[in-house]
């Protein structure tokens, strides 16, 4: 074949197989039929999203954009934003930095973007949050739990806010991590706990500090061991934690990793319990392997006390999108609402513009709604005030909350 | 002591999958020399092969109950795996039988991905992972030394069911006209032609039973785990390539040797080694390193002159 | 194999062509209607471009007051793919009935232009609209004009094809040399706006705006038709013989013209951080051009020097999370990390010198997950494992930090224009300390243990410091472009150097074309910019990846900007220009 009809062909097969993906694409129809009753004169404002849609992380991201989309799809119907229709764009980061970096440009240079909601990983968001504070672009995190995110590079020490416009909705593990050591060790007695996590920065971090707060209250930690985040067989752990006797393990991580590994602890013949953070809590947990008996903190009072969290919930699944929300899907379902709650204070019956930025972001300081997981509203630093979580145990194969409280330093 | 008997069992019994994902490794290499970077994602779609049958086809009476399941679950994974091997054959490497080392390489690693992709974006729910039922019976053997030694029903089913097919497997190779053909291309395909034999149906075979062993491993292995994943291919095919060259690529009692050896260096090494079991692969890479260095033909291996 | 004219060719009187191989038959029946043929086709191509092209305007999607179609719609305006048709159609009659050489190459190229424009532009109406009906008739509206226009371009084609393909003209046409550096000047300016149009067509894609991608495809298509075309009538050879002989000229104007693209209308903060990265991946790509397109060592583990480098730069730039507390100045950590990197490289090469081909991949392979997983664990706490290394401070000079926009007497340059600037600086030293290498002794040693490692070893050479060499240079190179990585970003994470970016990079080496300087760019612009200008596909990207990997391997081995060597050892001969040489010539396919 000659080199014209190789560059042809070349160029024709790349043309071409990107065609054929065309025809795979069949966008959702968004139930926009319904927003006719709504004013939407003054135009279209983009609630931006960035989380990972494709690759190994995709099940999280695709839930956080279905709850994204679930609110904002709430808010048209309700006309919410007097005069304007919400859209959502979502863009895919491909859990990697430099290509969030990409999505948060492109957003950030778009006016008529009025936030973000994003980002899972908390690399990322070390990327995405410096480029959206130069736009005064409000972003809201429903998933890191980097305390630096929020808190500064010394946030142990010296706190001190590094960009005005980062908020998250999610507790760092600061909060999550100690509540269950109280829990574990005062209310349920172990004194010998071996703490496994998956390396990620959610779950070592978590796996960290209460491991910390264990010790300060009288517990060993006989084992503290990693596991890969695709891990499946556990043998290897388990047969090393063995021989050290643990009367529990707390594990730092999400659950597709946590039931398999309860399942397998039981195999090895050590019947104790699992506790987990709220990466834990999931109806897929026991069918993956957890157990009776096991338990998990999630942040916020328990949905069946809420309203809110019940209707979140039924509106997911009325809305039939085709993954599961996901461990962070209310989360960002609150984030979400409280981005729309902001920009309709700020437009109120006037028009957004780049002017608007300012107030936007105080309007989002001063948030106090109700979401799923409780009130929501923010500290000095952009972090969560929501401190009470719930402590939930697995009976008859379902997490049911078993006592609520809110953190108290030891 | 105990600890060390109970990760000597998690190591066979890791091991006995990983060995029989290297047997399709091992005869995909000695027939024509490729590594079929994509025969991880074989065995992933076999597992989901035989979730998809228990799940979507059998009726739920049938499907619970093992003694119905597990021969049903296994042949269904088999048959997709091997369904699936095949037209990778077909359509991916025999238009580049004749290309340069490079060619084949790039493709299996495009098929990899590409069947990775195609598992999560059409089947339902594959983003995350999937539970999949025990196919066996539930319980375990306790052995009574130190804290006890336990060691599951389902994990001496995987071990037994690899030594078997693997036995099976070496007894077709060397006593049947088929395994005598196979053995044939793979020595040298022309002369091989020139004896009557059909070099393209025995690739086409060594693809099938090199499917076939990997999505009965799938499924065992899912069995086993409790759940499946996409991204269990990726990994587990490394460690089963790894398997087969210290086994002495093209050698089947190799393979099956290096399989066990690698499950045990993973379970001991993450208990004995420094680093833990966070490193615990890290010293199967090592090993992989260590043996194409300084004995690349393997333990059963001739001394031949390295491949180009 | 091509035939060779010393000046513009006499129109010849063409020998009756016969067709043999596959359809020879409906071919040769054809050809004498080729002329004809290949008019109708403009015609009907020119045509379709002014029928509607959808039935009905839809009111679904995020912005019903802006339905979904209504580009489609507009009966006659003249942009984009309307005016693409037009120009393609037009050329197609000119070219038809003129007497110019190759004349039904040109024609075949312009009219699978013209067929892919119809298609995308149809395909994405269906889908959209919900069915064929939506280029066809329905509820009693008729728009035939994709249709039309389809089956214009599969005409022309069909005909050029029949009237038998000539080979490529090679023109040795010389003109003065001032004469000459006006047509490169006039050349690469094209080149550069078309370029900046490629990259900022259909607009920033997005909930606002969903023409983007089939706005951007469609350019895409119809750019390539005018390529081949082009290609075809043996300009391009020409041009490229041209910057050949004014070769240190050329790389000068293709320098200021990157330079230069800040100022067009690409110039927004949005591409310079795209471009920016695109620049990364190359200087990336161009040292594992060295690895695997020079020496031949197949490298399946390389994102790990890009990563040591980037660690190494977060570690040493006053980033508060690194455990080595000093600050130094950015040029300083360059050379720093790219001699760790060089460091890493040698200690990879050495035990592999004694691995081969498949083997030396699986090895590379592995080094890589080692590193990987060695920075997930946060090994001596240099890489921050989970929690990354981040707030690396932006490279300042003078005061002036990167990542802030600057202003030239009237002109306000986008902020991330200097990272641009630096970036295309960079891949510049890069790929003159490659193109020194290729023609230089080492080059060929290298190119000579890629051939045959035992008779480059029987010529003398010796293959085991020659290959420790090529890895340790090209991990310097990477290693380089992960200490601007890690400014750029402001953040290094271990997941930004996983398996797959290695693939990514080594498919940017294939498909750009291994061994040669422009296709390591070429493949990683490509790989960057087609993600981020579909991201409506992005869940489909990594299976069309895999499926493009599998089918680039089938068709085009070689990739696109071939190397001389490389192309005659993977791609098949060329029949086509055997095909006239008269009755016992060899069929016009070859299997293969």
């Amino acid at each position: 074949m000659s080199r014209t009809r190789k560059v042809a062909t070349t160029a024709a097969l790349l043309a071409g197989v990107l065609a054929l993906s065309a025809c795979g694409t069949n966008r959702a129809e968004s139930p926009s039929g319904g927003g006719g009753s709504c004013d939407t004169s003054k135009g279209t404002l983009v609630v931006g999203f960035i989380a990972p849609l494709s690759g190994s992380l995709s099940a999280l991201g695709l839930g956080m954009k279905n709850s994204t989309d679930l609110a904002v799809n709430q808010a048209n119907q309700a006309c919410k934003v007097p005069g304007y229709r919400l859209a959502l764009q979502a863009e895919d980061d491909q859990s990697t930095a430099q290509i969030a970096g990409q999505a948060a440009t492109k957003l950030s240079s778009d006016p008529n973007v009025v936030g973000v909601i994003g980002t899972l990983n908390s690399s990322t968001a070390q990327t995405t949050a410096p480029i959206l504070a130069q736009k005064k672009i409000v972003q809201i995190s429903p998933a890191n739990t980097n305390p630096s995110l929020t808190q500064g590079d010394n946030y142990a020490t010296a706190p001190s806010r590094p960009n005005a416009t980062y908020f998250r909705t999610a507790t760092t593990d600061a909060i999550q991590g100690p509540f269950a050591a109280q829990f574990l060790v005062q209310k349920q007695g172990k004194k010998a706990i071996a703490v496994i996590d998956d390396g990620k920065t959610y779950g070592a971090g978590l796996a960290a500090q209460f491991a910390a707060e264990a010790k300060k209250l009288g517990a060993t930690i006989v084992a503290q061991e990693k596991v890969g985040e695709k891990d499946t067989d556990f043998s290897g752990v388990i047969a090393k934690v063995r021989p050290a006797n643990p009367d529990a393990v707390y594990y730092g991580g999400e659950y597709p990793v946590a039931g398999p590994l309860s399942k397998q602890l039981a195999d090895a013949g050590l019947n104790i319990p699992l506790m987990g953070g709220d990466g834990i809590v999931d109806k897929t947990y026991t069918q993956l392997g957890g157990r009776e008996g096991d338990f998990a903190t999630n942040v916020g009072a328990p949905p069946e006390q809420l309203a809110s969290a019940k209707a979140f919930i039924d509106a997911y699944n009325a809305a039939g999108y085709k993954e599961p929300y996901s461990a962070y899907g209310a989360l960002t379902y609150d984030a979400a609402n409280v981005l729309i709650d902001g920009v309709s204070k700020t437009v109120g019956n006037g028009t957004f513009s780049d002017a608007s930025r300012a107030g936007l972001i105080s309007a989002v300081q001063a948030t106090n709604i109700q979401g799923t997981t409780g009130a929501i509203s923010f500290d000095q630093f952009g972090d969560t005030t929501n401190k009470v979580l719930t402590v939930y145990q697995v009976k008859g194969g379902t997490f049911t909350p078993l006592e609520t409280g809110s953190y108290k330093a030891s | 002591m105990s600890t060390f008997l109970s990760q000597i069992a998690n190591g066979l019994v890791l091991g006995s999958l990983i060995a029989l994902i290297a047997l399709g490794y091992t005869m995909v290499y000695g027939i024509i020399t490729l590594i079929n970077f994509a025969h991880g994602e074989i065995f992933m779609v076999g597992a989901y092969g035989g979730l998809a049958t228990l799940t979507y086809i059998l009726p739920t009476a049938v499907a619970t109950t093992w003694y119905f399941a597990l021969p049903i679950a296994l042949v269904a994974g088999a048959l997709v795996a091997m369904l699936v091997a095949v037209a990778m054959e077909r359509f991916a490497y025999r238009p580049l039988r004749n290309a340069p080392r490079l060619a084949p390489l790039i493709t299996a690693l495009g098929v990899s991905v590409a069947l990775q992709e195609a598992m999560r974006v059409f089947y339902p729910g594959a983003t995350a992972a999937l539970p999949f039922p025990n196919l066996f019976i539930e319980g375990a053997v306790v052995i009574p030394i130190g804290d006890g030694v336990v060691i599951r029903y389902t994990g001496i089913l995987l071990i037994v069911v690899s030594l078997v097919l693997a036995f099976g497997l070496e007894r077709f190779v060397e006593r049947t006209r088929l395994g005598r053909a196979m053995r044939a291309t793979s020595q040298d395909r022309d002369v091989a032609r020139l004896m009557g034999i059909d070099p393209d149906r025995v690739i086409v075979l060594t693809f099938a039973i090199g499917g076939a062993l990997a999505g009965v491993a799938g499924v065992l292995y899912g069995s086993y785990l409790r759940n499946v994943n996409i991204d269990m291919g990726f990994q587990n095919g490394i460690f089963a390539f790894t398997a087969a060259v210290l086994g002495g690529i093209g050698n089947i009692r190799g393979a099956v040797v290096g399989g066990l050896v690698i499950g045990l260096v993973k379970a001991l090494g993450g208990q004995y080694l420094p680093g833990g079991t966070a490193y615990d692969y890290v010293w199967i890479f090592v090993v992989l390193i260590v043996v194409l260095v300084f004995r690349p033909q393997g333990f059963f291996g001739e001394s031949e002159r390295v491949r180009a | 194999m091509t035939a060779t004219r010393t000046a513009p060719a006499e129109p010849v009187a063409p020998a009756p062509v016969r067709h043999t191989g596959r359809n020879a038959g409906m071919l040769n029946a054809l050809a004498p209607f080729a002329k004809i043929g290949m008019v109708v086709g403009g015609v009907l191509s020119v045509l379709g471009a002014y029928l509607a092209w959808s039935t009905f305007v839809l009111n679904k999607g995020a912005f019903p007051e802006r339905s979904t179609l209504t580009m489609f719609v507009e009966p006659l305006g003249v942009s984009g793919y309307r005016l693409h048709l037009t120009v393609l159609g037009i050329a197609v009659i000119v070219v038809a009935l003129l007497r110019i050489p190759a004349r039904h190459r040109i024609v075949r190229g312009l009219g699978l232009g013209i067929t892919f424009v119809a298609l995308l532009n149809g395909l994405w109406i269906i889908v959209e609209g919900g069915g064929f009906g939506a280029i066809t008739a329905s509820d009693g509206t008729v728009a035939f004009g994709a249709v039309v226009a389809l089956v214009g371009g599969l005409v022309t084609v069909l005909f050029a094809q029949a009237g038998g393909l000539e080979p490529r003209p090679e023109w040795t046409w010389r003109l003065p040399w001032w004469a000459e550096w006006i047509l490169l000047l006039v050349i690469f300016a094209i080149v550069l706006l078309l370029v900046a149009e490629v990259l900022t067509s259909g607009g920033q894609g997005g909930v606002v705006n969903p023409y983007a991608g089939v706005v951007f495809l469609s350019l895409l298509a119809a750019l390539a038709g005018a390529f081949a075309a082009l290609n075809a009538s043996g300009l391009l050879g020409w041009v490229a013989v041209v910057s050949e002989r004014h070769r240190v000229f050329s790389v000068v104007v293709l320098l200021v013209c990157a330079l230069a693209l800040p100022f067009t209308n690409a110039g927004t903060e949005y591409w310079m951080t795209v471009a920016s990265n695109i620049g990364v991946y190359a200087a990336t790509a161009i040292g594992l051009n060295i690895v695997v397109g020079l020496a031949g060592l197949l490298d399946l583990g390389y994102v790990a020097f890009l990563g040591i480098g980037a660690f190494v730069a977060a570690n040493l730039s006053g980033a508060a999370a690194s455990v080595i507390g000093i600050h130094l100045p950015f040029l300083l950590v360059m050379v720093i990390s790219s001699v760790v990197a060089g460091m890493f490289g040698a200690i990879v090469g050495s035990p592999t010198l004694r691995v081969r081909g498949d083997y030396l991949a699986i090895v590379t392979l592995a080094f890589g997950e080692i590193f990987v997983r060695s920075a997930q664990n946060n090994i001596g706490s240099l890489t921050g494992g989970a929690n990354a290394i981040p707030n690396i401070p932006q490279v300042a000079i003078g005061g002036l930090a990167f990542n802030e926009s600057i202003t030239i007497g009237a002109v306000r340059l986008p902020s991330g224009v200097l990272y641009y600037i630096a970036i295309v600086l960079l891949v510049s030293v890069v790929m003159l300390v490659f193109g020194n290498l290729k023609y230089s002794r080492l080059g060929r040693a290298w190119i000579a243990i890629r051939e045959d490692e035992d008779a480059a070893a029987a010529m003398g050479i010796r293959t085991g410091p020659i290959k420790i060499l090529a890895f340790l240079i090209g991990a310097m190179l990477a290693g380089l472009a992960g200490a601007f990585f890690a400014h750029k970003t402001g953040v290094v994470a271990y997941d930004s150097f996983r398996f797959l970016e290695s693939v990514t990079l080594l498919s940017a080496v294939i498909l750009g074309g291994m061994g040669t300087i422009p296709g390591a760019v070429l493949g990683a612009s490509i790989l960057f910019v087609l993600p981020e200008k579909l991201r409506e596909f992005s869940d489909y990207r990594l299976l069309i990846f895999g499926l493009a990997l599998v089918l680039i391997m089938r068709f085009r081995p070689q990739g696109i900007i071939p190397d001389r060597h490389r192309k005659a050892e993977l791609a098949d001969t060329d029949p086509e220009d055997v095909a006239r040489e008269g009755p016992g010539a060899l069929p016009t396919e070859v299997e293969p």
